[in-house]
């Protein structure tokens, strides 16, 4: 059974916000992780991990780095669960 | 209740003798041990719990495609273990990258820290007070100025919980003392640490004042820091083989020599980094000590005693604390936040 995409997105953005220190609603669908977050390889490898551990998903180091986008992420797992 | 520490057991170089004294030592102090490895390599550690873990990582790997997918690695275990809660800390004298990994994936940062930053406790000679802390020996090769200015406040924290120092002195390594002096990263973060609320910043230090006892925290990025401190090593060995040839030249530099053995041998203790157990990776949620890959039964009995001290003194919650009072979160510290 596919995941509610908009939950997935809340989980997204929460998670973001917290570790960077942001405004949650500073961050949509569009937000790019580094052009907009100033987000480096170690914050998107703990969203990376943080979206395994909640969803299930599995993202190898390729996939993991063609995510640039919040989008991109809620996409993914949405599609594999 | 008493401190227990997580103990990967892979990676001592000097093997299952110098880990089951170090930990026996430690044990015997009322440390609780939870000792992490395949069964079958592991020394019987009397007062020790054995949790089994077959897998371990090492030093020719990639840390972090290792951790992520060696779960069963006994220092992936023994991170995650100490992240749960099921003990207070994480040592171990395996690999520095994998160590560091584990600990950063497991138990996460501070709020508000970027980077986290690998701290060492350097012994000054003849010096009775608290070690120097040097920060950053070798987490991030690469640091901004605000990573320089949060390696500040962390290393303030510790050295004021865990080394007992009330107002630690912080200063940043450059190439001279002059607030303009260094490289552009190097003067922003001057120009922010030297603004920071409760962080007591004393301005730049240059390499030869490492070991001169002129500061309680010197801050850097981690490809400086790990240069300098291979070079302080590599230096004190030349140095001490110099000594040694010299006093064996003649008798009566022998004589001499003798009469010098036991001051130098104090010094020796003293300079050995078995004595101060490892570095520590501050800016973490949890505590993790990497311990030296090559350490004798004292070096790992006193990373565990750094771990339980830095644990007991609740160094991580002071440091969060700290962050928020001096206004060094990473959200105080952006770009857009800054007023100059």
């Amino acid at each position: 059974m596919s995941l509610d995409r908009d939950q997935v997105f809340e989980k997204v953005r929460s998670h973001l916000a917290e570790e960077l220190g942001v405004a949650a609603d500073s961050i949509v669908e569009t937000t790019h992780f580094r052009d907009d977050l100033d987000a480096d390889s170690l914050d998107l490898y703990e969203l990376v991990m943080e979206l395994e551990d909640t969803y299930g998903v599995t993202m190898s180091e390729q996939e993991a780095e063609g995510i640039v986008t919040v989008s991109q992420a809620v996409d993914f797992v949405v599609a594999r669960t | 209740m008493g401190v227990t520490v997580a103990l990967d057991g892979q990676g001592v170089e000097r093997g299952a003798d110098a880990l089951r004294a170090g930990a026996e030592a430690v044990i015997a102090e009322g440390i609780g041990i939870r000792l992490f490895g395949d069964p079958a390599s592991l020394p019987e550690i009397d007062g020790a719990e054995v949790v089994p873990a077959a897998d371990h990582i090492s030093n020719d790997e990639e840390p972090v495609a290792a951790v992520r997918r060696r779960t069963d690695a006994s220092v992936v275990r023994a991170a995650a273990d100490a992240a749960e809660g099921h003990s207070d800390a994480l040592v171990s004298a395996g690999p520095t990258g994998a160590t560091m990994t584990a600990a950063l994936f497991a138990m996460k940062r501070i709020k508000g820290v970027r980077r986290p930053a690998l701290a060492l406790q350097l012994a000054v000679p003849g010096h009775d007070g608290p070690p120097t802390l040097l920060l950053d020996v070798g987490a991030n090769t690469e640091a901004r100025s605000q990573d320089l200015v949060q390696f500040g406040v962390l290393g303030a924290a510790f050295s004021r919980a865990v080394l007992g120092v009330a107002a630690p002195r912080v200063a940043l390594l450059s190439v001279g003392e002059e607030s303009k002096k260094g490289t552009p990263i190097v003067i922003e973060a001057h120009e922010e640490l030297a603004g920071l609320d409760g962080v007591d910043f004393i301005g730049n230090v240059e390499g030869r004042d490492l070991l001169g006892a002129v500061a309680d925290v010197i801050v850097t990025d981690g490809f400086t820091g790990n240069v300098a401190l291979k070079t302080l090593e590599g230096t004190a060995k030349a140095v001490g083989a110099a000594v040694s040839d010299a006093a064996r030249s003649n008798p009566l530099a022998a004589m001499g020599g003798l009469l010098l053995r036991p001051a130098l041998g104090g010094l020796r203790r003293e300079m050995d980094p078995d004595t101060t157990g490892g570095a520590i990776l501050l800016g973490l949620r949890g505590v993790a000590v990497v311990a030296h890959g090559s350490s004798g039964p004292d070096g790992i009995a006193n990373a565990i005693r750094l771990a339980a001290r830095t644990v007991s003194e609740r160094a991580v919650d002071r440091t969060a604390e700290l962050l928020a009072s001096a206004g060094a979160t990473r959200g105080d510290l952006a770009p857009d936040k800054k007023t100059s």
